[in-house]
Order: C-alpha cells, then structure tokens, then sequence
C-alpha cells in the first residue's frame, strides 16, 4: 500500500501521457485511412517532419522568436503602464471617484477592435503589433493593479497610520506588497491575451512571426506547416505560463510556506 | 525573558511610582457618529507608568475610547490631553496591539521584517535596526523564529510577534484591544504573565481593554468600569494585589476574589438595568 | 477605500462624477478638433462620428453587422459552452477520467485561440461556421475548467447527504451537485460571453467578412475614419451592455440563491 501511493502520482502522469499519445495514434488513423482529406488534415508524422524541419532551418526558430519578441515587449510596457497607472488610481481617491468609472467604461471593449485603427495610424508596421498587444494587455494588468491596491485590509491601514508611514512608505511597504497577487493573477491573464494579440497583430501587419507563418501556410494550402506552426504557438504558451508560475512562487512564497 | 528578579524589583519601583504624574488625561471628552452618542463626557486620568484596564458590556465604547487616545478618531467634543498637549493623531512614542494579529501583520514579511516596520517608520539606520530588532524578537521568545512567516506561526506567536512590533516602536504609552481574547486559555495565561514582566521592565503606561474580569484584576493597577448606551464611566477600582502575580495564588486571594465579585456584580447590573 | 465607484451604481441612479472625464474628453475632442489645424479626415471629431454611426444604424448596416456578430457569438457560446460544460461536469463527478484527461487538456489549452483561425479558414473556408467554431473553441475552454473546479469544489458535506438520502446517481448530480456549483459556473459563463465578443471581432477584423469587425475594416480601407470610429464606439457599447445584463443576472441569480435560503 505504501508504494502505492508513492508511486500514484507519477503512474497518474504516465497515464494521461498514454492517453494523450492515444489520441495523437487516433489522429494518425484518421489522417493515413483518408477519412478527411490530406489537404485540410495532416497526419502526425507530416506534421512533425514540417516541425522539424522548420526548427532544422532555422525558418521556425526565428518566426518563433519574432513572436516572442513582440508578445514580451508589449506585454512588458503593458506591464509597466498598468501597474504605475494602477498604483495612481488606487491609491487616489480623486482618480477613483473620477478616473476608475471610464475604465470600466472602456474595459468590455475588445482589444482587437483596435486593429482597424491602429492600421489607420501607425500603418502595418511593427509598432501597430506592439501598441495592439499593448493595448490589449493592459487592462488585465491595470484593473487588477487598483483592485490590489484598494484591497488593503482596513487593519493594515491603521497600523500605517498608527506607525505614521510616510505615503511612498505606504506604497511601498504597505499597499505594493498587497498587490502582488492581483497583479501576478493581471500578468498572467495578460500575458495570454498578449499571445493571442501577438498572433493578431502579425497576420494583419505580415511582420514577421508565427501568425504570418501560420496564415501564409494555410493560405498556400501547406498543411503540415500551419500545424507545426500552432503546435509552436501552443508551446509558446505553454512556457510563457509555466514561467510566470514560477516568477509568480518566487515572488509570493510567503503564501506557499507553512 | 529578564529574569523573576529583575522583573520584581522593578515592579516595586513600579508600585511606588504608580500613581504619580498624569501622562494621559480625557477631559468632557464625548463622541458622536451622526446623531448617535457613542462615548458621552468622559473623564479619566492616567498616571505615567500605571496599568489601566478598561471594562464593560459591548457597546460601552471601550475599543472607541482607545481608538480616540491612539489618534485613529477625533472627539466630537472635549479633547484628549498627552503628556498635556491635545492628541490630534497617532504619535510615534504610543503604540497600539491589536485583538486581530492575523489582519495587523504583514503576511508578505519574515517575523523579522515584520518588526523592523516599525523602525523603517521611524527612520532608523538599516545599520541599527538588526540588533534592535533581535533584541525585541528576544524579549518575545521569536529569536529562533526570525525568518518564518507569519503564517508559519501559531496564534500566540503572531501575537507575541506584534507585541515585539509594537515594542520596537519604543512607546512610552501601549494601547492593547482585548489583545488575549482570540487566543486559548493555555496561551492566554501565559502571555498575561510576560505582558506583566514586559510592563514592568519597560516602565510603558498600558491602557487594556477587555472583556475579561479576571484578566483585568489580574493585570492592571486599576479598573475602569464602563456603563453603555452611550459609553460613559460607570465606576473605578483601585487593584490593591501585590506585585508579582502569578497564575496559581493571586486568584486564590481573598483581594482578587473581593474584586471579581465586586466587578462581576456592576456588569450583571449594568446588563439587567 | 473600498467603494466600487460605477457610472450606474444602481438602476435609475446615474453617478456624475464619473461622468465627467468622459464629457471632459469628448468636449475637448470636439473643440481641439475644430481649433487645431488638424485633417478632418483623419481626425474625426465627436460629432462627425456621431453623424457617421447614426447614419450606419439608420440604413441598417450597422444592425446588420450587429445581428452577424452576436449570432455567431451565440452560436459559438452555445456549441462551446455545452462541449465545455459537458466535460467539466464529467471531469469533474470522475477523477479517474480527470487525471487521465490532464496531459491533452494541458498540451491543447496553451493554443491562442487566435491560431485556430487559419485552421479554421482552411478547412470551413470564411463565413459564419467557421466564426462560430472558432468561438466554440475559445469558450469551452473556461467553462470547462470552471465548471470542473466547481463541481470538485462542491462541500463534501452535501455529497455525503445525497448518499445518505440514497439519491441515485443522476438525482445526485442534478439536484446537489449542480445546484450547488451553479454560481460559479455562472461566474464562467460571464467570463465566456465577453470572450465570445472578443473573438468575434478579432476573428472579423483578421479573416472573416462578416459582422462588425468587419465593418471597421471596410471603413478604415474606405478611408472613412468617421465610421470606423462609429463602428468602434458601437463595439464598446454592445460590449458594456452585454456585460451589464450580465452582472444583472447574475445578481438576481445570487439573490435568489439567498432568497431560498431562507
């Protein structure tokens, strides 16, 4: 029984491993009996010789860090802007009453809404895929930063006053600290629509990048390509995510302890 | 922990200056939060040094009345004098321990970081602030502790913990909201007994507030009973059990029982009419 | 510290403070637009937006695109959110099939849904099926692991009730299990409704000749920035309604969860 149970977690593991494996065999029957045709559905095997190859090449690679250069850098200045925008707001009672209700306003609007006129703007350049993705990924971060920072625990509060912190001291040790979970739980949401954006920007803008790979593909009817290329995209979100996890347990492991 | 002796020598001290100088006065003082009378003139006097706890039913003011001394509220009439000068907010030499250690301490600092807040505050070098802080987690007993959260920490130690934070603050005057009341019985009589020595080494002025008669006879020099509805003194009761105390006889003694009984029969008769 | 501050804070009460940096803006818009030596072909002002969107919404185009658009976001909504709600509800009563299930839902989640779209333009070609399985895609996938944590999620307590009722499996699941995850799920139906929206018009705005996106694009390729500015307002307004009702739901969901309560 002992054994057991110490091996239950990675026998778990391997199995779902086997299913997934099992549903990629699945595919591969599909794909070879012609069921559906080779055009629309590439089996397994073409597609992960059109990834290989690809990453071989070195085409993939660099498409891939296109990507990742676009989703990181809007993401980045995302970051920034929200966060410092949100400290502002949240912790001014004027830009409360006054500021927070527009943000509410402008929140439901989709971010891709803004394509046609960044398009109209800055033209089909790289600056448009940044400011889309920018744009998008602020509000996760932005919203979650002044619900951080308006959160504090009214105890907390007293004990600043009681200790006469100084407002930068308030901010700093008090209410930035606070909101370290919203905002991580802020990156995290917008780190994905970052992505998704990112993906966006590229097909419209055909600036270099897994987007512009995977609508050219199918566009030419190379199949195995355009999976290979949301296999990478996938990936890419994948450890984007996982990243931020572990930046996200570093920085509160004052929750995972005890 | 300073040693028995130490500690009862200067509780002696303690005794002869007990009803010296008055470092806190409430004169007329009177609160209202719109038309509903909360605490209704108020006069009391605190002498430097004194332990004075602070009785009554809920709603009596007694937390209200600590939150004016501690600067958190303003009295709609009267006024609070310290050290003769009118409070008007909170001031570094008075510190506060509150009943809610899990809400009052920074879960996102060590043990330590959350004591060396109070000296951030107070703009002490980082050079010193190691050593003070040290030594305060030694007074606690939370030395070994130093780098763990405060979640790591059972109640008493997160209570222990603010006690240390509020001791860094080097306060002349220590305002306690029923700070015992979450914690159990065990831990509870245990922390009396250092708040005593604590009291007694740093010569601060306590004004307790609590629901507990027998930890009010216990610990303070002197008892104010509070009647409600609104919040106004009911009566006074001079504590006269020797110093040190401790757990096993004070209780036994016919004074504390004197006492127990006496404030026992003004609470029954404050909540029946 | 902790109001919520809302433009409408409750029915039939408007909060104007928070309206006034909206005004503010428009005003200055409009002033700035006609002071500065700015092309109003490029530069649209407030008032010429409005006239360009009230003219779209009075020869229909506008509600036109309008009805495209949330047709396949409720088409999309409605295959995804069954799909969705469907497996979370298995994954979530079969822990043998939840942990079997963990690596593939792990390895296709992290997908941009965004990255669908060629897939999806390949095989469905444009127009509304492939819009809407786009959408699908994208909103099972919250309502899934939603609906999974809040079943798994369900107080232990009132599964042990239903057993001792002997309620058989079916009646255990409709009258307890879902009743009681229900608010959270509603929690992710919401999530799913504005990521519906979204897709809709990212799907529009890239690939798909229909519906409001679309519009926009038309009306930025136009060169008539009035328009794309009138189709953008309208987006967001059709986004904040729909969130709106929402929320009301949703309240009077939980209201009458605590009504019944009683």
């Amino acid at each position: 029984m002992y054994m057991l149970h110490r091996f239950e977690r990675p026998l778990w593991f391997l199995g779902s491993v086997l299913v997934a494996l099992g549903f990629i065999g699945i595919w591969q029957i599909v794909a070879s009996s012609g069921l559906v045709s080779n055009v629309f559905l590439p089996g397994p095997d073409r597609t992960f010789r059109a990834l290989l190859a690809g990453l071989e090449s070195g085409v993939l690679t660099g498409k891939f860090f296109s990507t990742v250069q676009h989703m990181f850098y809007g993401w980045f200045i995302a970051s920034l802007i929200g966060i410092s925008l949100g400290a502002i707001i949240g912790t001014s009672r004027m830009a409360q009453v006054y500021v927070a209700p527009s943000l509410e306003l402008l929140r439901p609007l989709p971010a891709s809404a803004l394509v046609p006129v960044a398009i109209a703007f800055l033209g089909l350049s790289t600056s448009m895929v940044l400011f889309i993705i920018g744009f998008g990924a602020l509000w996760p971060m932005l919203l979650s930063t002044i619900h951080g920072f308006t959160s504090v625990e009214p105890r907390l509060n007293e004990v600043s006053r009681i200790l006469r912190l100084t407002k930068m001291q308030y901010i700093f040790k008090i209410a930035l600290p606070n909101a370290m979970p919203d905002i991580l739980a802020g990156m995290r949401l917008s780190l994905t629509v970052a992505l998704i954006l990112a993906v966006v920007g590229e097909m419209l803008s055909g600036q270099d990048g897994l987007g512009q790979w995977i609508l050219a593909s199918g566009r030419m009817f190379r199949s195995p390509d355009l999976f290979a290329g949301v296999i990478l995209l996938g990936a890419l979100g994948y450890m984007s995510a996982t990243l931020l996890t572990w930046f996200e347990q570093w920085v509160l492991r004052w929750r995972n302890e005890g | 922990m300073p040693s028995v002796d130490q500690a009862s020598e200067a509780m002696t001290a303690k005794g002869a200056r007990g009803h010296g100088e008055v470092i806190i006065s409430f004169e007329n003082l009177s609160l209202s939060f719109g038309s509903k009378l909360i605490l209704d003139n108020i006069n009391l006097d605190v002498a430097r040094g004194e332990f004075l706890c602070v009785i009554g039913p809920s709603g009596c003011g007694k937390t209200t009345m600590l939150r004016l001394l501690a600067g958190l509220l303003t009295p709609s009439a009267g006024q609070i004098l310290y050290q003769g000068l009118p409070v008007s907010g909170p001031r570094p030499d008075v510190a506060v321990l509150f009943q809610d250690y899990v809400k009052a301490l920074l879960p996102w600092r060590t043990v330590f970081g959350n004591v060396s807040l109070a000296l951030e505050a107070a703009q002490v070098p980082r050079k010193l602030r190691r050593d003070k802080i040290m030594a305060h987690l030694e007074l606690v007993g939370l030395a070994d502790h130093a780098e763990k959260y405060p979640t790591q920490l059972s109640g008493g130690m997160q209570q222990r913990l603010q006690i240390a934070r509020c001791l860094a603050q080097d306060p002349e005057v220590l305002l306690m909201d029923e700070p015992f009341g979450a914690l159990d019985a065990m831990t509870r009589q245990a922390l009396q007994d250092e708040m005593q020595e604590l009291a007694s080494v740093s010569g601060c002025t306590i004004f307790f507030v609590t629901h507990d008669l027998e930890e009010a006879v216990y610990l303070g020099d002197r008892v104010i009973g509070l009647l409600p509805h609104p919040g106004r003194v009911g009566r006074e009761f001079e504590v006269n059990i020797s110093r040190p105390r401790d757990q096993l006889t004070t209780p036994e003694k016919p004074e504390f029982l004197q006492l127990r009984h006496e404030l026992y029969s003004f609470i029954k008769l404050v909540e029946h009419g | 510290m902790d109001l919520k501050q809302t433009i409408v804070d409750r029915p039939s009460h408007i909060n104007w403070r928070a309206l006034v940096l909206p005004i503010l803006v428009i005003l200055g818009l409009e002033i700035g637009g006609h002071v500065l030596p700015l092309e109003t072909e490029f530069w649209p002002v407030p008032s010429q937006i409005a006239t360009a969107g009230w003219a779209a919404l009075l020869n229909g185009s506008l509600l036109n695109a309008t009805l495209e658009t949330l047709t396949a976001a409720t088409l999309g909504l409605l295959l995804g959110g069954s799909v969705g709600l469907a497996g979370g509800i298995t994954l979530g009563l079969f822990p043998v099939a939840n942990k079997l299930l963990t690596f593939s839902i792990e390895a296709v989640r992290p997908i941009p849904p965004t990255a669908i779209i060629p897939v999806a333009l390949l095989v469905l070609g444009a127009g509304m099926t492939m819009e809407v399985s786009i959408v699908a895609f994208s909103a099972a996938w919250p309502i899934l692991i939603f609906t999974r944590s809040a079943i798994q999620s369900v107080e232990p307590r009132l599964i042990e009730v239903s057993k001792v009722l002997c309620l058989g499996f079916f009646s255990r699941v409709w009258k307890i299990v879902l009743p009681a995850a229900l608010p959270r799920i509603f929690v992710a139906l919401r999530l799913a409704v504005a990521i519906a929206l979204v897709v809709c018009v990212t799907v529009e705005v890239t690939a798909n000749p229909i519906g409001l996106g679309y519009g926009m694009r038309v009306a930025q390729q136009a060169l008539r920035p009035d328009l794309m500015f009138a189709y953008l307002v309208w987006i967001g307004v059709v986004g904040w309604s729909l969130n709106l009702l929402l929320t009301s739901l949703q309240k009077l969901l939980v209201w009458r969860q605590a009504d019944e309560g009683r």
